[in-house]
Order: C-alpha cells, then sequence, then structure tokens
C-alpha cells in the first residue's frame, strides 16, 4: 500500500463541497426552513450558583405567538446531557444552578423574537448561593459540594519509573508553576439545530454538529424512544474546532421534544453570547512542573501537578485530563516521570473538548521548562530539546514504544535548517524594538486511544456510471475531511476526485463511528474508506479482467479508466467496467470498518499503548516587541511537523494555519473575563478573536515519517500546531523581553507592565 | 412599509415591518440565506452585503434602508451559468475556504474592494476585510486570494 502510484496525494487539491460554500448555497442548520418551523429560546439562569425557588411560566404563555414552554418535568426521558459518566448536566435544571448559562425553560414561539420575550417573560426566583468560583475554594475542606459527589470531577495520576531515584540523579532543578485562561472556540457560526417530525413516528434532527451519534444517543434518550426512531444529519457545520458536542445534544434535544410534542418543526440556533456563556471553553490551568536534568542536559525526571478549572460540569473533563497526564513531559525521552492531574468543578462554564484537548496548556508549561533549563544549563534550545528527542524504539511517557512514523528529529533539523539560514534581526534592536526567536517542541496522540473504542465505518458505492459515493461516519466541520476520503477512495479505484462524492453524516446511512475528535478523521477514518474502496475495486477487477480476457493481477485503474498493466493503451472506460459489473452481480458497494487496536493500558498509572500514532512538531517563532507599547510582531512562523504522509497539502496547510493562529490567540489575546461568575466579555468586540490583523506567517513544513498505521501513511494534523505555536510564542517573548512569563495569555499589557515604569526592558 | 430595491439585478417589492432588520428581509424573506448571521452586533462580518457599492453589515441595518438601492448578495456573484466569479474561484483555488461560514461575507468584502480597487496591495485588502471573521483559516490565504482575484483584473 506504501508503493502504489499516487496521483492526487500529496498534492493541492480543491475542497470538493467549496462550490456550496463559495456560492452561498451550502445550507447551514440555521439556513434551513421547513413549513410551520417553530424557533426556540432558552431562559438561562444569569446566577452562577442556586437554588430554583420558582418557575412560572404563566406570562409567557400569554404571549400569542408562544406555543409551548418545556420544563425539566416535559422532558419524557431522564433530562439529562453530558458526553461522558458520570452524565451530570440536566438538559432544563429544576433544583441546583451550578453555572449562569445554565438552561431553565424552552420557549417554542412562531418567531425567535417572541420566544425570547417569551423566555424572558417566565418569573424565575432563585435562591442564591456563594458561587465557588476557583478550583482552590472548591478543593478546600468542607468546601459547599457542587455535586453530590464533591467538586472533584476527575483525577489521575501517570506514574513512570522511580521519581524519588530520578531526582537524586538529577545535578539541576528546574521549578515553575504556569497558568493558562479559559479559551472560547468562537466558530463563526454559533450553534444551530433543526428538528423535524416525520410523521412516520421518527423525528429528524439537522444539526450543527461534531459528533452526530453522540446526538443521536442523547436526542433518543431524552425523547425516552429507541434510537433507531431518531435520524440526526449533519448539516454544513461552521467550524467546532471540539466545541459542538455538548452543547448540540443539549439544543438537538430540546428541539426534539418540542417539535414531537407539538408536531411541527423546531429550530434553536444560538446567538453569539449563549454561544460563549452556554456552550463549553477550554480549562483553564494551573501547572506545577519541576524538572531534573543532568550537567550534559539529560533529563532524568519530571514531576508535574495539574489542575484543571472543569466548570460546572464535567463534559469532557475526564478525558482532557488522561490527555493533559500522557502529553505534559512533552516528546521527550524522561525515566521517571510522575504526573498528576485533577479536573474541578467550579460554578462557572463548563469546559470541555477544545482543538489540542489540554495539550496547548501543558506544552506551553513543559516548552518554557526547556527553555528555562537550556538557559540554566547555558546550553542552547534546539540542542536541549534534541538531545532528549524521542526516536524510534523509544519509550514514550506512557512506556509505548513506536519503531516507526517518530519523525521529531526530523522535524528539528528542518527548523535547525531555518534557523540558520535566517538571522534574526538583532542587530536592528533599537530604541524601539526588541527581538526575539523561540522554539518549540510537542507531541500530540491520534486516535481516541485509552479514551474508549476506536472504529470508523465508511461506505463506498460504485455506481454503473463508474462515479463513487462515499459515506464516512466523521463529520467534516470545515477541516476538509471530506476531500481527504474523496482522495483516499479516488487513489483506491483510480478515479479522479470529481467523480466522488462524500456523503454527510446521516445516523441513518454510516456506522456509529463515534465522536469526530483526537485528530483521527485522516488515520482511522482513512483507513476505512481504503478498506471499503479496496473491497469494491475486487468487483471492478474481476469484472475488468473479464471483459479484457487476461489476469485479475494484469489489471489496472486510473484516471477513470481500466487499463492493462503490460499495455497502457488497452483500456476500457471504468463507466462500461462498473455498468457490466452490475449487470453480472458483482457487488459495487461495500462497509468497511477500521478499528485501531485496542488500548493496552494501566488506568491507574497511565503505563502501556495508548495512541495508534503519534504527531510530533518543532516550531520556531520570531517575534519584535514595542518596548513603548507592548505591541507584538511575530516576523516570521515556522511550524514543522511529522504527519507521516501528505493526501492534500492545500488542507494540511489550511490546518496548520488555522490552529496556529487559534493557538496564538491563546497565547498573546484571548481571555475570558468574568466577574462574580458571570462572564463579562461574552461578545466579539470585548473577546479579542484574532482578526486578519493579527494574522501570522506562518510556514509550513512537513516531515513524511511514513505512518503504518494511516490510510496511505497518513498521521492528522487538526489539533496539533495550537500547541506548537502557543509554546513558540511563549519562548519567543520571553528570549526578547528576557522575562519568563508563566501565565497565558500574555497579553500586550502584560508585556508593558513587565518592562518597568519606563515601558522599557534592558537587558 | 413598502419598499422597492435591485437586489442581485433584480427588482424587488416587498413590504416589511419598520424594524426589520435588512439580514432578515435576505434571509427569512427573500430565502437568501447565503449571507449569515454570526454575531448580530456588527462584529463578525458574516452578514455582510454590498449597498450601493459599499460592503455593510446588513445585521446592523434596517431593512427599510435599502429602499431604492442596488445590493447585492453572494448569490448575485455567479453567474446563472453556474460560472463562478474570479474571488470564488480565488478562494478555493488557494484554499481560503475551510468550514465556508465566513466566506460569503469575506468575499462581499473583497468585492466591494475590488470593484472600486481592481488591484488592491496587501494592507488595502486587509484593511478591507478587517471585519470579517474567520476562526478556522487562519487568514493567509484569504488574503493571498483576494489578491489572485485582483491580479486577474487587467483594467487595473
Ligand atoms: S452578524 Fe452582522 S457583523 Fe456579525
Ligand atoms: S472558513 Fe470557517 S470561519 Fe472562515
Amino acid at each position: 500500500m506504501g508503493n502504489v502510484k499516487l496521483s492526487s496525494m500529496g498534492k493541492r487539491v480543491r475542497k470538493i463541497d467549496g462550490v456550496e460554500l463559495v456560492t452561498g448555497r451550502a445550507k447551514f442548520a440555521g439556513d434551513m426552513k421547513f413549513p410551520g418551523m417553530l424557533y426556540g429560546y432558552a431562559r438561562r439562569a444569569g446566577v452562577p450558583a442556586g437554588i430554583i425557588k420558582k418557575r412560572d411560566v404563566r406570562t409567557a404563555l400569554k404571549i400569542p405567538e408562544v406555543a409551548m414552554v418545556l420544563l425539566a418535568e416535559d422532558i419524557p426521558g431522564p433530562n439529562i446531557i453530558g458526553i461522558l459518566p458520570p452524565f451530570d448536566q440536566p438538559l432544563l435544571a429544576a433544583e441546583e444552578i451550578r453555572y449562569e448559562g445554565e438552561s431553565i425553560a424552552l420557549v417554542v414561539a412562531k418567531t425567535k423574537t417572541a420566544a425570547k420575550e417569551g423566555a424572558l417573560a417566565i418569573e424565575v426566583e432563585i435562591d442564591p448561593l456563594e458561587p465557588i468560583l476557583e478550583p482552590d475554594e472548591a478543593l478546600k475542606k468542607g468546601a459547599r459540594k457542587i455535586h453530590p459527589a464533591g467538586n472533584i470531577t476527575y483525577s489521575k495520576k501517570l506514574i513512570k519509573g522511580d521519581i524519588d531515584k530520578g531526582f537524586k540523579e538529577a545535578e539541576l532543578v528546574v521549578e515553575n508553576t504556569y497558568h493558562t485562561s479559559f479559551q472560547e472556540h468562537a466558530y463563526l457560526e454559533p450553534e444551530a439545530v433543526c428538528a423535524v417530525p416525520c410523521g412516520d413516528g421518527r423525528v429528524t434532527v439537522y444539526a450543527s454538529c461534531q459528533s452526530p451519534f453522540h446526538l443521536r444517543g442523547h436526542i433518543a434518550a431524552n425523547l425516552s424512544v429507541p434510537a433507531s426512531r431518531v435520524r440526526v444529519v449533519q448539516a454544513y457545520t461552521g467550524g467546532s474546532f471540539g466545541g459542538k458536542d455538548d452543547v448540540a445534544a443539549e439544543i438537538g434535544s430540546l428541539a426534539a421534544v418540542a417539535s414531537v410534542k407539538l408536531g411541527l418543526p423546531v429550530m434553536i440556533a444560538h446567538e453569539r453570547e449563549e454561544s460563549i456563556k452556554g456552550s463549553n471553553l477550554r480549562h483553564a490551568s494551573r501547572i506545577h512542573y519541576k524538572t531534573g536534568a543532568r550537567r550534559d542536559g539529560t533529563i532524568v525526571a519530571c514531576k508535574i501537578e495539574i489542575i484543571l478549572d472543569g466548570g460546572a460540569y464535567s463534559s469532557e473533563s475526564p478525558f482532557v485530563t488522561m490527555k493533559s497526564l500522557i502529553h505534559a513531559a512533552g516528546p521527550y525521552r524522561i525515566p521517571n516521570i510522575l504526573v498528576e492531574c485533577t479536573s474541578v468543578y467550579t460554578n462557572k462554564t463548563y469546559c470541555g473538548a477544545f482543538r489540542g484537548f489540554g495539550v496547548p496548556q501543558v506544552t506551553f508549561a513543559s516548552e518554557s521548562q526547556m527553555d528555562e533549563l537550556a538557559s540554566r544549563l547555558k546550553m542552547d534550545p534546539l540542542k536541549l530539546r534534541r538531545k532528549n528527542a524521542l526516536k524510534p524504539g523509544d519509550a514514550t511517557a506512557t512506556g509505548q514504544v513506536f519503531e516507526r512514523s517518530v519523525g521529531l528529529l526530523q522535524t528539528i533539523d528542518k527548523i535547525e535548517e531555518r534557523r540558520k539560514s535566517s538571522d534574526l534581526p538583532r542587530d536592528r534592536e533599537d530604541d524601539r524594538w526588541l527581538y526575539g526567536r523561540g522554539f518549540s517542541c510537542m507531541l500530540q496522540g491520534i486516535s481516541n486511544g485509552a479514551e474508549g473504542i476506536d472504529v470508523v465505518g465508511a461506505s463506498v458505492q460504485v455506481s454503473q456510471d463508474g462515479s463513487v459515493l462515499l459515506g464516512v461516519g466523521l463529520t467534516d466541520m470545515g477541516q476538509g475531511s471530506r476531500t481527504v476520503f474523496a482522495q483516499v477512495a479516488a487513489e483506491v479505484l483510480g478515479v479522479t476526485v470529481d467523480r466522488v462524492t462524500v456523503r454527510q453524516v446521516d445516523t441513518d446511512s454510516v456506522h456509529d463511528s463515534g465522536p469526530t475528535v483526537a485528530s483521527r478523521s485522516t488515520t482511522v477514518g482513512g483507513m476505512a474508506v481504503f478498506k471499503a474502496a479496496a473491497e469494491v475495486k475486487k468487483s471492478l477487477q474481476k469484472m475488468a479482467s473479464l471483459m479484457f480476457k487476461a489476469g485479475e493481477e494484469q489489471v489496472s485503474f486510473k484516471n477513470n479508466f481500466a487499463s492493462l498493466k503490460q499495455d497502457d493503451s488497452a483500456r476500457i472506460p471504468l463507466r462500461e467496467v462498473a455498468a457490466a459489473a452490475y449487470w453480472s452481480g458483482f457487488p459495487l458497494m461495500n462497509l468497511a470498518f477500521s478499528r485501531a487496536p485496542d488500548a493496552d493500558f494501566d488506568h491507574e498509572t497511565h503505563q502501556g499503548d495508548i495512541y495508534i500514532a503519534y504527531n510530533f512538531g518543532t516550531h520556531m517563532m520570531d517575534i519584535r516587541i514595542d518596548r513603548f507599547t507592548g505591541r507584538v510582531q511575530v516576523l516570521q512562523h515556522i511550524a514543522s511537523h511529522d504527519l507521516g504522509r501528505v493526501i492534500n497539502l492545500t488542507g494540511v496547510e489550511g490546518q496548520v494555519e488555522g490552529g496556529s493562529l487559534i493557538g496564538f490567540g491563546f497565547a498573546h489575546m484571548e481571555k475570558i473575563e468574568s466577574e462574580g461568575g458571570s462572564i463579562t466579555n461574552a461578545n466579539f468586540a470585548d473577546y479579542a478573536v484574532p482578526t486578519v490583523k493579527d494574522r501570522i506567517p506562518t510556514e509550513t513544513i512537513c516531515v513524511e515519517d511514513y505512518n503504518p498505521t494511516g490510510a496511505f501513511g497518513a498521521k492528522g494534523i487538526g489539533e496539533p500546531p495550537v500547541a506548537g505555536a502557543a509554546s513558540a510564542f511563549a519562548n519567543a517573548v520571553a528570549a526578547a523581553t528576557g522575562v519568563r512569563f508563566t501565565k497565558l495569555p500574555i497579553t500586550k499589557e502584560d508585556i508593558l507592565k513587565a518592562g518597568g515604569k519606563h515601558g522599557r526592558y534592558s537587558h | 412599509m413598502h419598499l422597492e430595491f435591485i437586489c442581485n439585478g433584480k427588482k424587488v417589492s416587498v413590504d416589511v415591518p419598520a424594524d426589520m432588520r435588512a439580514l432578515d428581509l435576505i434571509r427569512d424573506v427573500m430565502g437568501l440565506t447565503g449571507t449569515k448571521e454570526g454575531c448580530a452586533r456588527g462584529e463578525c462580518g458574516a452578514c455582510t452585503i454590498i449597498v450601493n457599492g459599499k460592503a455593510v453589515n446588513s445585521c446592523l441595518m434596517y431593512a427599510v434602508k435599502l429602499k431604492g438601492k442596488e445590493v447585492f448578495t453572494i448569490e448575485g456573484l455567479s453567474e446563472e451559468s453556474g460560472k463562478l466569479h474570479p474571488l470564488q474561484e480565488a478562494f478555493l483555488e488557494e484554499g481560503a475556504v475551510q468550514c465556508g461560514f465566513c466566506t460569503p461575507g469575506m468575499i462581499m468584502s473583497a468585492k466591494a474592494l475590488l470593484d472600486r480597487n481592481p488591484r488592491p496591495n496587501e494592507e488595502e485588502i486587509e484593511e478591507a476585510i478587517s471585519g470579517n471573521i474567520c476562526r478556522c483559516t487562519g487568514y493567509a490565504k484569504i488574503v493571498k486570494a483576494v489578491t489572485r482575484a485582483g491580479l486577474g483584473n487587467n483594467h487595473g
């Protein structure tokens, strides 16, 4: 499979659903319209903690356009959402309020305006409780319990080697505490769903979402009907980055319940403020990091304590906890590691999945440590990383050994070349500008790993005209996975990409493939497509061999033709082969599964084989800082990643550029501000999402170290750039200013403040 | 209130409530859902349309203000034959589209720019799309796409 001649692979391919998007024809959930459609709007708590005393809906029902109000007791099922056990989140709160964005009632009306008016008209009385806003308060002995089981969501350890022995061997210890802030996904499309009763006892929900099968499960449970009565169709989804999971389950369930009760379609489309306050954020973190090394730079021990502020509900906190544990020690060969990670409940907006999934936070800490260690050792920061970098055959933090596709050193080599060829213009340093260059190395596990079973189903159908229809159970939220899947099928079947159509996910017609997370689409999903296409190809091969009267092994497929290997001019159009295969009764459809090997893993120590591969990366960022204003300009940013094999170069660059800017925003600009448990900047004027003027000149370098577990050797690239860019930025700031900032974001104001009262740094 | 205006080259004649936003008229009444709503506060640019040659946020504009104007939405860009506008081609070619939710607004802002300044430089492009947020692409490919579309303009 590695040696096949590749046609569209690695090249620049236009997004296969691009025309719909540039013409505005693509239908997002909020664009849909059905006869009789009503709109839902939720009444939210507005206070971070309290006990509900009264919910009086009479005034709301008096508004003529209002059709119904849903309260917790109107939900037929268990009134619960949440991705994972302990399933601690009510769909509609009836008793306790745990964060300000909590929904208490859903008003359904003929117009959006009336629904909103109705929601505000509901009389709600809440006995306020003193909100618990910091993890330390939540962890205090005797603290009020936010959930019956206490304030710890999830707490685990990773234990490798002997930490005490490790530190005894250390000749030098670097110890620091780091903090990172909450981050909002800020996908441009706020969450939206539209539920349509079908008249056959079923309900269809069109949704802007990340994981349609999760959604189906939640909706069926809350409706108290079998899952087979619910169909979820993913609409075009305007970005997700991890964020449209719990919240999609929330509004999907509410819309479905209302639509089934009323027998009419119901749409719920969030406003931006709801999207920020009422859906998950990236966990804020505090990371205490102790690194022990020998004088020659060999790292011998790492002890790391991580506290994640998970907000009011568990969401994906348990998995983020795991991922933080596993990645905290960085992409290095370290014999003795102890990591403790605890996710804590507070009375704030809940935290869950966000591109990177705990890795950006811990990578910021580990890469800051590396630079601090390098400066203590008076060693070049890249040399220190190289010395400790994981190589094939080394054990990762979990003790997993990869013999192949560990391309970290190659990514360092690439950066080294670029460092040599481009001097940072330090000599231009003057009264105004400070210059700095920062490096970072990182790794990001690919696949669900020990977080759960990792199965993806894909169906490939070849029609009589030789065109290909593909269904995969993973969603495209803009990251371009449909194009990648099309390329894989095209490659196997020897058709051009324009002959391939990839359906949006419809739970009726593809296999439950779990969530679209963990940079697994290309790797695990691509493999399922590969297998299904290869099965269908067998029929075509058999048919073509009969038509050519030649052995099957003589037949090859290219450019929509079957041809003979020894004589390329003997060709039959694929459509003729496909039609003949159909009339001969050869199967032209196949459903295949790709299943990542089960993780072999000890959940107490987090030791074992967890992921099917890691993406490795090294970043370099050059910046200059205006001493007088603190303004930062990124002069150069190079992101070098080992992604196994490039399938679509344009897609890869898009992921690296977009992911890097999210990382830059996380490191420099974005911060959720709150007061007394209320978010005060829930809009784009006050929450600083990078604009075109803030963009950074990211350049992508692809290292292709063939990954045997991915289709054509590929590994995912969706998440890794976030951590790489954020950490390189922090190190560049430290290099420029001589000050180690231990908190993200490092804003312009922070930089200015740290420069002393004249706004000047001297070093 | 009654109003008439030209939308994508065609005459429109409608009655709208005085407090209706232009965005709702376009999306809900006229069914042109290519124009998106991302914030409703003039902060994201997803709702950008062109009114008398200027890119505006339709979420901040009353529908009645369209009276007598010439309006373009994303639907008016490609020809009826299906032939794409050079900006649309350039967005596809450069990979300037990921989720595509920002794309219609982004393209309309860029079109308003190219219409008055056929070969803009990078700074002018930045300025023109600085009110359009894109969370997916990191912007570099968008700037390249607009530049490419501009270079195709020979009359500049
Ligand atoms: S919706 Fe109009 S600017 Fe955001
Ligand atoms: S492509 Fe998704 S917001 Fe721009």
